[in-house]
């Protein structure tokens, strides 16, 4: 039994602030998204303005709803449940404001700076040097916050989705060092201390491992937290969770080279890759089977918790996502989908349908605790929904359509053995999805859209509201 | 090479097995239970459900 000190409140408004910076940061990252997909079908309208291009808008793109939208909400939601799941306020709360504000002004620089043209050249690592050094003491700062926050709790046991956000912290820590190590040339210019195939190696341990801990593993966090409170009941299966935690951990770490195919890295690096990418079906489907053997005692929340509908759907395209992504990684798969616009379907369905879902069922569930008032309109989340599930659909089919035809024209030969297109051929030909996607990309923007004001609106009933660890405790396993 | 990744891919494997053999036989089930439900009880106050209407 645990003890109890009175009078002790919850730090929520970090909480709050960090899930304004999130929904301000989809809105510019998914605006960049959409006129980086215009321009793929009107190449002149960036004006011949060097900022305005595909090569520094997309960047700013990927940075903005990765970093923005994901870490932000990734860091509100932890400190939000992790005071909760430990039954104690934040430790160093003025640390936890600290990391919220140095976080927003550095995506805020750095999404300047990638328009200005600074670029290490390095995928989903676009920051320079100085960017990198500012990352990395922010993020100490919220390891500090978190696991301070789980030395001091009042109950034994490690609530299941504290393992996955410790997880997030601890390897994003160690991709970033490694994959950020380089030598300033100047203030904008950074080379990377590795070269070549180690170069790929290191980019995709990094890339593919930040997609795992970050866009799955930090997310999954987000899951076992809001699902149970979503459906007013336990997670289905609590040892299922334990040990696909550290399945997903063990296997993950593996299986960044399915990214370099049929490229200059040794071929049992890419066979390994592709085996533990297989691998990693087991856990991602028992998590995904765990989910819905939760919410199937309460189906009938569906009809009126758009929140639940949510996070329902996510768990579908988190199962969607975890089954292509494995099928993509072998080697004969591979060699179709491998260069195509297949790959931008595959990471959209997570990142739209798994990433941008989970959020936004969080989202609606945490909004009306953290400011003490109702949602402002039920309705307007539910055409949220829809427009949502809409926006992703289309999407990922117009990928989908694009990249297997990219694929199979591209090895398409001949009666000479010569290629029967040409690149160009190819890409002409691939206007139709590329418009379908804008479209895709447009209508998801007007449904998150339609979040921030019924998120706005139900901030401006806003009244106090200040919740308290329980008076009990838990004795864990 | 090889032999080096295969032997490193089995104790992965070894510590994976031991470690899904401890979590299915180690703790009790009520104290499973209750590790559960810790989202559950995890406040005194704060809003109950009450979907609203704009």
């Amino acid at each position: 039994m645990a003890d109890r000190t009175s009078g002790e409140r919850y730090h929520d408004r970090v909480a709050s602030w960090l899930t304004a910076f999130a929904m301000a940061w989809s809105i510019v990252g998914m605006l960049a998204g959409v006129y980086v997909a215009a321009e793929l079908v009107w190449p002149t309208i960036d004006f011949g303005r060097e900022w305005l291009s595909y090569g520094r808008l997309r960047t700013l793109h990927t940075n903005a709803v990765i970093f923005g939208f994901g870490v932000s909400a990734l860091m509100g939601t932890a400190f939000y449940s992790v005071q909760r799941t430990c039954h104690v306020p934040l430790f160093a709360p003025r640390l936890a404001w600290f990391c919220a504000l140095a976080w927003q002004v550095g995506v805020l620089a750095g999404g300047i700076s990638l328009l200005a043209g600074w670029n290490g050249g390095k995928e989903y690592a676009e920051l320079e040097w100085p960017f990198d050094i500012a990352i990395t003491v922010v993020w100490v700062c919220f390891a500090i916050v978190f696991f301070g926050t789980i030395a001091r709790r009042r109950i034994k046991p490690i609530y299941v989705s504290n393992w996955f956000y410790g997880g997030l912290i601890i390897v994003i820590a160690m991709l970033h060092l490694v994959n950020s190590l380089a030598i300033p040339v100047t203030l904008s210019k950074s080379y990377s201390l590795f070269a070549g195939a180690q170069d790929a190696i290191v980019q995709w341990w990094y890339g593919h491992n930040a997609v795992g801990f970050l866009l799955t593993g930090g997310f999954l966090g987000m899951l076992y937290y809001f699902l149970p409170k979503h459906a007013g009941r336990p997670i289905w299966s609590y040892r299922l969770s334990i040990v696909a935690f550290w399945a997903f951990t063990y296997s993950y770490i593996w299986a960044g080279p399915h990214h370099l195919h049929y490229n200059a890295v040794p071929e049992w690096v890419q066979s390994l890759g592709m085996v533990m990418s297989l691998v990693l079906l087991a856990p991602s489907w028992a998590t995904m089977v765990n989910g819905v053997m939760t919410v199937a005692g309460a189906w009938q929340k569906l009809r009126t918790d758009p929140a639940l509908k949510f996070i329902v759907l996510s768990l579908a395209f988190y199962g969607l996502a975890t089954f292509e992504g494995p099928m993509m990684s072998i080697k004969s798969v591979n060699v179709v989908s491998h260069f195509t616009d297949w790959t931008i379907g595959h990471v959209h369905s997570g990142a739209l349908g798994w990433n941008a879902m989970i959020t936004f069922g969080a989202f609606y569930f945490l909004v009306p605790r953290l400011v003490g008032a109702s949602l402002y309109s039920v309705r307007l989340a539910n055409i949220h929904f829809w427009l949502a599930l809409a926006g992703t659909m289309l999407y990922v089919l117009a990928m989908w359509g694009a990249g297997v035809s990219q694929g199979l024209l591209w090895l398409s030969l001949d009666e000479i053995g010569e290629l029967s297109f040409s690149f160009k051929d190819i890409m002409a030909s691939m206007a139709p999805y590329y418009a379908l996607r804008l479209v895709a990309g447009i209508i998801f923007l007007a449904g998150a859209l339609l979040m921030a004001f019924n998120l706005a609106m139900t901030g401006k009933g806003r009244r106090t509201v200040a919740a308290s660890p329980p008076a009990v405790g838990v004795e864990g396993p | 090479m090889t032999w080096f990744i295969f032997a490193g891919d089995m104790l992965v494997m070894a510590f994976m097995a031991a470690l899904a053999v401890w979590v299915l036989w180690g703790g009790s089930s009520e104290a499973v239970d209750e590790a559960a439900r810790i989202p559950l009880q995890d406040e005194l106050d704060g809003m109950k459900d009450d979907p609203g209407d704009g």
